[in-house]
């Protein structure tokens, strides 16, 4: 008979093993679903593969759609730990674009490069944190449900961005269409790769791991997390401000998926506009779930979503399959990973 | 051989952890009708021995027979399918549904739609039989721990149990609702019912029990017959040496007030007052026992002079300093150190390691910490202090504490409390769940710091606990203080009746 047991600890072997085991089931369900429209599952496989990581340009667009999935990751690890629910990244994001565009659409352009970018950077992480601090204090001092406020204020960012987008801050010579003027050259994040789109954030994004890794691992702020997300009673009789920690926690993950916007418009897109890919706000969120809110693994995972994003655009236009595929094949991997909590929590057994 | 007296034997059960072998190679038989009582130290195994009997853990190595059958027992419904049934020491009901939706859930051969009216008439049956007296249609989140655990009984009653586990039952209840336990647990006896008992008392041993077994690190090294043995004999076995409650009190002449609480109101969640003009004085040098019967106030008193909590009235002075209504922190910096009633919900992070809970009071201070930056090596050289001075059983001190016995966690937060060396140490109900020797040694170490001319506040509902270490004794009864005496002057009879709300002067 086949049965379960239930498991003392859990490796991190085995969540590596899980994680993947999820993704291949999301993979094996879109597969399903793209054999009945008709098309060859395996040729769009194997063309999101090598459009993914075929060849080193396609690997640099991963790594381009990794860079904000990465820096969001970061941050949202850290709130998850404390079991704070921030799904306002797609909010936070946004505002972290439009606070860092203000500089490359107002200032100057022949203010020197390393001081506009220094504005734009501080610019991108100061929006996310201040549109993040708003559920932080409400739910510290009114006990507002973080999900349902972080989730409403994703709403109103979008309309932010409209209402300038298709106001004040439109490009006069756009013919109507809502974008702002192009950036000059010195609002622009240097390449680190040259004939490719991968900017200076990446290395943002790589350093945002490793300082959430070590303030989670090493730090004071980091055990007081710990203590918060694993017993609140427990961290208020231990001296530890709950509120406060709460707010310094949202701060730093709304400021870093600020910087991804920030990064999205000074590295790629060049100018602002309605379109600024903020759903890597939720995309993160799986990310996050599946990397166990590990940092090295969420490193991991970000490649690896970020060549399902990269290569999904791709096979849009080659084998014509609809990007939502995309989208299915993600969210069946969390779902998987929600369930495989079962499995890492007991262990398959069999006995006659 | 009267073999098919026996409704269950356990034959050479071996678990191993990763880092320890819990239980090795015990046999273990329960008579037919017998109550078994389970003694240990704590950490002696007897959780995951019961554990493996009810299906949560599988053994190792070794078999169980029910009946001179052999049966696997892979899960808790195998082990309800072969008539065990587990009470735990932490009650697993849902609070929000009644007492019947509680005996309901999670049974197979119910059906999908539920016959009230037949399942209540059977527990009002069953309730009846037992002298249990439950409400099915009570909500559980309204019913007193004592209560509580009368459903867990009915449930596996329901279940149609011959064979009852109870861990540690009376180490939740009031003293005066150990009686009507041990009156229900004599019922099932007689209907030939098998019981296993765990608990720490040897008095509750020597009023119940047929038979004794004591697990000593994880093997079973006697069990005998109640009739043939002594308390005394009972705690050698356990402990391999006499136990002796004799304390070294020093004679203290106190005058210094260490802890001024003057007319101190606090509302409790609900918007109740639930510590009701209370004005109180702890000396310098004294244990200042708090008696009374749980849920009338003592525990938000104590709350709230560690800072938990806050008062609406009154002024709490400390060593000539005014900590009304401050931080946890601030309390604590000054000299205060709380042990909390429930470990699990307060004063300990589970799932975290034993190094995390252990510095919990210094992870903020020299060596601990440098700039921003924890030094975890000085942490587990700190842990192990903690854990080498206070004989905490752990394996492995970078592992969740949860994996330690019920006992040991209650050491380690005991002794993380102890290692700050406060002036005040408030108590609350500080050997709850510790085994002999234990209890012994936290007792000895109230008085040593006592000795040395520092303070403790001791909440208990232990009348022989208070009694025996206490210079006086404060008894609180629905929110408000209803005296204060001198230990040596009064008798456990007279705290009993103060602690039912009669003052002292109308005790004749
Ligand atoms: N899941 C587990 N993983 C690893 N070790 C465990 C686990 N459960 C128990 N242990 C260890 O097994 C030993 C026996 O623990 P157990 O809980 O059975 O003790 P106990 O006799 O019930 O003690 P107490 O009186 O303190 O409740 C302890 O050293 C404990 O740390
Ligand atoms: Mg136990």
């Amino acid at each position: 008979m086949l049965y379960f047991e239930k498991k003392e600890n859990i490796s991190n072997k085995s969540k590596l093993i899980i994680s993947l085991v999820s993704l291949l089931i999301g993979i094996f369900f879109g597969g399903i679903a793209i054999a009945v429209v008709g098309i060859n599952p395996f040729a769009v496989y194997k063309s999101l593969f090598t459009n993914a990581f075929g060849s080193w340009y396609s690997f640099s667009e991963t790594l381009v759609a990794a860079t904000p999935l990465l820096l969001i990751t970061s941050g949202l690890i850290l709130v998850f730990r404390m079991s704070v629910w921030n799904i306002g990244a797609y909010g936070q994001y946004i505002m972290g674009a439009i606070f860092s565009s203000y500089f490359a659409i107002f200032m100057p352009p022949d203010l020197s490069k390393p001081l506009m970018l220094s504005l734009m950077f501080f610019g991108g992480l100061l929006g996310g944190a201040l549109w993040a601090l708003i559920p932080a204090v409400l739910k510290v001092f009114w006990e507002v449900n973080e999900v349902i406020s972080t989730l409403l204020l994703n709403y109103i960012a979008l309309y932010v961005l409209k209402f300038l987008m298709y106001g004040s801050w439109r490009n006069p010579t756009s013919y109507g269409f809502p974008l702002s003027k192009p950036f000059p050259e010195s609002a622009q994040l240097p390449i680190i790769f040259q004939h490719t789109r991968v900017s200076l954030g990446f290395v943002f994004a790589l350093l945002a791991v490793i300082a959430v890794w070590f303030v989670i691992s090493k730090t004071k702020f980091g055990y007081e997390i710990k203590v918060i997300g694993n017993n609140p009673t427990t961290a208020k009789y231990a001296g530890i401000s709950v509120g406060k920690n709460i707010i310094t926690a949202m701060m730093i993950s709304g400021a870093l998926a600020g910087l991804a916007g920030m990064v999205q418009v000074s590295g790629i897109i060049h100018f602002l506009q309605i379109k600024l890919n903020a759903n890597y706000g939720y995309t993160s969120i799986i990310v996050a779930w599946v990397s166990y809110l590990n940092p090295f693994l969420s490193f991991m995972s970000s490649i690896l979503f970020g060549g399902l994003e990269s290569g999904g655009y791709s096979i849009q236009i080659s084998m014509r399959v609809s990007y939502g595929i995309v989208g299915l094949i993600e969210s069946i991997a969390l779902f998987s990973i929600v369930g495989a909590q079962i499995f890492l929590n007991y262990r398959l057994r069999w006995k006659k | 051989m009267q073999e098919n007296n026996f409704s269950l034997k356990a034959v050479n059960i071996t678990k191993k952890f990763p880092e320890t072998t819990a239980n090795k190679g015990i046999n273990f038989s329960l008579k037919k009708g017998e109550i078994h009582a389970l003694l240990g130290e704590n950490g002696a195994g007897k959780t995951t021995f019961m554990n493996i009997l009810y299906g949560i853990y599988m053994p190792t190595e070794g078999s169980i027979y029910i009946d001179s059958k052999e049966v696997k027992i892979k899960t808790p419904l195998d082990a309800l399918q072969n008539g065990i049934g587990m009470i735990h020491q932490h009650f697993m009901l849902v609070d929000s549904l009644t007492v019947l939706e509680n005996v309901v859930l999670g049974m197979k051969n119910q059906g999908i739609v539920i016959d009230r009216k037949k399942v209540k008439q059977k527990l009002i049956e069953i309730s009846n039989m037992y002298g249990l007296d439950i409400e099915p249609d009570k909500k559980v989140w309204k019913l007193s721990v004592g209560q509580q655990q009368k459903v867990e009984i009915v449930k596996v009653l329901f279940r149609g149990a011959n064979i009852f586990i109870l861990d540690e039952p009376t180490a939740v209840l009031r003293p005066q609702e150990t009686g009507p336990l041990f009156e229900i647990l004599r019922k099932l006896k007689k209907d030939g019912k098998s019981i296993i008992f765990i608990t720490h008392k040897l008095d509750e041993v020597m009023a119940v029990s047929d038979r004794i077994s004591v697990l000593r690190k994880g093997e079973l090294v006697h069990t005998v017959n109640k009739n043939d043995v002594t308390k005394e004999q009972l705690a050698q076995m356990m402990v391999g040496r006499a136990v002796l409650f004799d304390f070294d009190k020093k004679e203290q002449h106190f005058q210094e007030t260490l802890l001024d609480v003057k007319n101190l109101n606090v509302y409790a969640e609900s918007g109740m007052k639930i510590v009701d003009d209370v004005t109180l004085d702890v000396k310098k040098g004294e244990i200042l026992g708090i008696a009374g019967i749980s849920g009338n106030g003592q525990q938000e008193l104590v709350q709230t002079i560690a800072g938990l909590r806050k008062a609406s009235k009154g002024t709490i002075i400390f060593d000539g300093i005014d900590i009304t209504n401050k931080t946890p922190r601030y309390v604590a910096q000054h000299g205060i150190n709380y042990i909390p009633a429930d470990r699990i919900g307060m004063g300990l992070a589970s799932e975290l390691s034993c190094i995390d809970n252990a510095i919990m009071r210094n992870y903020y201070k020299k060596p601990i910490l440098s700039g921003c930056v924890i030094n975890y090596k000085q942490a587990a050289v700190h842990t192990q202090r903690i854990v080498d001075e206070f004989s905490v059983a752990v394996a492995d001190i970078k592992r969740p504490i949860k994996l330690l016995s019920g006992g040991n966690m209650q050491k380690l937060l005991f002794a993380r409390e102890l290692f700050e060396d406060p002036k005040l140490l408030i108590a609350s109900y500080p050997s709850r769940g510790l085994d002999l020797a234990a209890t012994e040694f936290v007792r000895k170490q109230m008085i040593s710091i006592r000795n040395e001319g520092k303070s403790v506040i001791l909440i208990s509902e232990d009348l022989d606990e208070i009694l025996s270490i206490s210079d006086r004794i404060a008894v609180m009864y629905s929110g408000q203080l209803i005296g204060v005496v001198n230990a040596g002057q009064v008798d456990k009879n007279t705290i009993g009746l103060m602690m039912a709300g009669i003052k002292l002067e109308d005790i004749d």
